[in-house]
């Protein structure tokens, strides 16, 4: 797919998504507010109860900005994952005009997915700059350039590799009358093993060892605790060097699976 | 009455039958929940590495708690979640007059006609990790207490399908349902976490308003604490309001439905 058709995809997806007004800010407000009040109310309680500083290596001001970030990244990262996917397309025959396009069908998704993504660009920007002015940069301390740098490839590596896991998981619709209980369950095991539930640093020791090998952390904690300076320069190379390894894992799984997949599909849809 | 239980049973007959076609669905639906409670389990496991209480609970208080949070959920997910997920679609379609012209209540027909099947699994495994926290408590605990305690879980079950319906009602007027969703998802998260650990006008919402915070944690509170009867009476009241209100919404949606589709 050329780069510019892939751009068009993705410009005419953020045009639709930016469509729904009212969807977009219910889902905002709503979304943020509650995911944010639950997290503030639990770590107030927490660190009452606890009697010391710091959790985990954070300070309350620092988990609530550990927090605000992590939601806001997730989004970035998740983008859509349930609705207008390939699922959609295998079971209700609809992939069949894609396969005769002269262009790859992936590629078309993954832009569709990219420009999905608008909506929650601009709540990152919105509520991100909203309490970077609200809190005086309090816990912001470690955000410097270079930080931001760092963060922004480990974003969009996060956005891939969950890409691919959670397309891979949708391929499986060519043997499976349901995926969705699979998107979830990944939902689910992506959040608590990958930082986005908690900070990975409350696991005891050795679990986050095994933790630093697995795709997961790569998806959230890597680029939030890079974003805010908790991760050295080494660390960071580590890091991306496992999130680019499992990669190339979920590109050979993804494309082992399509092939598969489409080498038994009927094209009538269920 | 008895009309109506014999329209439910041919309602759970047709479910099963229908979920037995989709066996790898059947299969994909159960593990997705035990993952989803292995996931809260060790979430609670590790928050407990930190601090010794959490909203006035030990550990074993907590999987107490947990686990009704898991029998809670698996029941909505059993009868009442598919249902209040289709409404906005019949409603978006037209399909809505099919239900509207038989001799029942439409609003009993559409929260129950569908009876998820494979969640039902669910709700056996829910039930068991339950009896699994209760019998692994260390303090004593009466059967009359657990009985309450049960009472009042199946209680909460019904405050979350009336709060779940009244959040999709607007369908009528709003015909995008899927904001209001999120929404009610979103603010469900509530009820994952101990009633006491909200405070201020949040914990005053959240026990009347929008009382996600009673839904399974003042059961667990009737189980550990003295107070049953004021716990009992607020949630009843709740309750009554809220179902009043979900007739009230219902009616008038009814009224402002217009059988076209959009």
């Amino acid at each position: 797919m050329s780069p510019g058709l892939f751009l068009h995809v993705a410009t005419m997806e953020a045009r639709r998504r930016m469509s729904y007004r009212v969807d977009f800010w219910i889902n905002a407000i709503a979304g943020f507010g509650a995911e944010f009040a639950l997290v503030w109310f639990l770590w107030k309680a927490m660190f009452a109860m606890s009697g010391t500083e710091a959790i985990g290596g954070y300070t309350f001001d620092q988990m609530l900005v550990y927090y605000v970030v992590v939601i806001l990244v997730a989004k970035v990262v998740r983008g859509v994952e349930f609705e207008g996917q390939a699922s959609e397309d295998i079971y209700q025959g609809g992939l069949n005009r894609y396969l005769v396009l002269p262009g790859s069908y992936f590629g078309f998704k993954y832009a569709q997915s990219i420009g999905s993504l608008l909506p929650a660009l601009v709540q990152a920007v919105l509520f991100g700059g909203l309490w970077l002015v609200l809190s005086g940069r309090t816990g912001f301390e470690g955000v410097t350039p270079a930080t931001v740098a760092m963060a922004i490839p480990a974003i969009v590596l996060a956005n891939l590799l969950h890409y691919l896991f959670v397309w891979t998981l949708h391929v499986i619709a060519f043997w499976a009358d349901n995926v969705w209980s699979l998107l979830v369950a990944w939902r689910h095991a992506a959040a608590l093993l990958g930082g986005a539930m908690i900070p990975l640093t409350l696991f005891p020791t050795g679990m986050q060892s095994t933790l630093e090998w697995l795709p997961f952390r790569a998806l959230f904690a890597l680029p939030v605790e890079t974003l805010l300076g908790r991760v050295t320069f080494e660390a960071w190379v580590d890091g991306m060097l496992v999130g680019c390894a499992w990669l190339v894992v979920a590109a050979l799984l993804a494309r082992a699976v399509w092939r598969r997949g489409c080498l038994q599909y009927s094209g009538i849809g269920i | 009455m008895s009309r109506y239980l014999v329209l439910y049973l041919h309602c759970l007959r047709f479910s099963f039958s229908r979920a037995m076609e989709f066996r790898v669905d059947f299969f994909f639906r159960v593990g997705m929940d035990v993952l989803w409670y292995a996931v809260h389990l060790v979430f609670f496991w590790a928050i407990y590495q930190h601090a010794p209480l959490l909203g006035g609970w030990d550990f074993d208080q907590a999987l107490v708690f947990a686990a009704g949070l898991f029998v809670a959920d698996a029941v909505h997910m059993t009868l009442f979640s598919n249902n209040a997920w289709m409404f906005p679609l019949l409603v978006n379609r037209g399909d809505l007059d099919y239900y509207l012209v038989r001799p029942v209540s439409s609003l009993f027909f559409l929260s129950l006609r569908e009876f998820a099947a494979n969640s039902f699994l669910n709700l056996v495994i829910a039930v068991g990790v339950l009896a699994w926290a209760l019998a692994r408590y260390p303090g004593p605990l009466e059967a009359t207490a657990v009985s309450v305690y049960v009472a009042l879980l199946l209680l909460g079950c019904f405050i979350t399908y009336c709060l779940h319906f009244l959040f999709m009602v607007p369908v009528f007027w709003m015909h995008n349902a899927a904001g209001l969703r999120d929404t009610f998802y979103g603010l469900n998260r509530f009820t994952a976490r101990p009633d006491a650990i909200y405070t201020g006008w949040v914990r005053r919402v959240l026990t009347t308003l929008l009382p996600y915070a009673i839904l399974v944690s003042f059961p667990t509170r009737a189980l550990f604490e003295s107070d049953v009867g004021a716990i009992a009476g607020h949630m009843g009241l709740v309750a009554a309001a809220l179902f009043a209100l979900l007739l009230v919404a219902w009616r008038r949606g009814l009224r402002a439905y217009s059988s076209a589709s959009s």
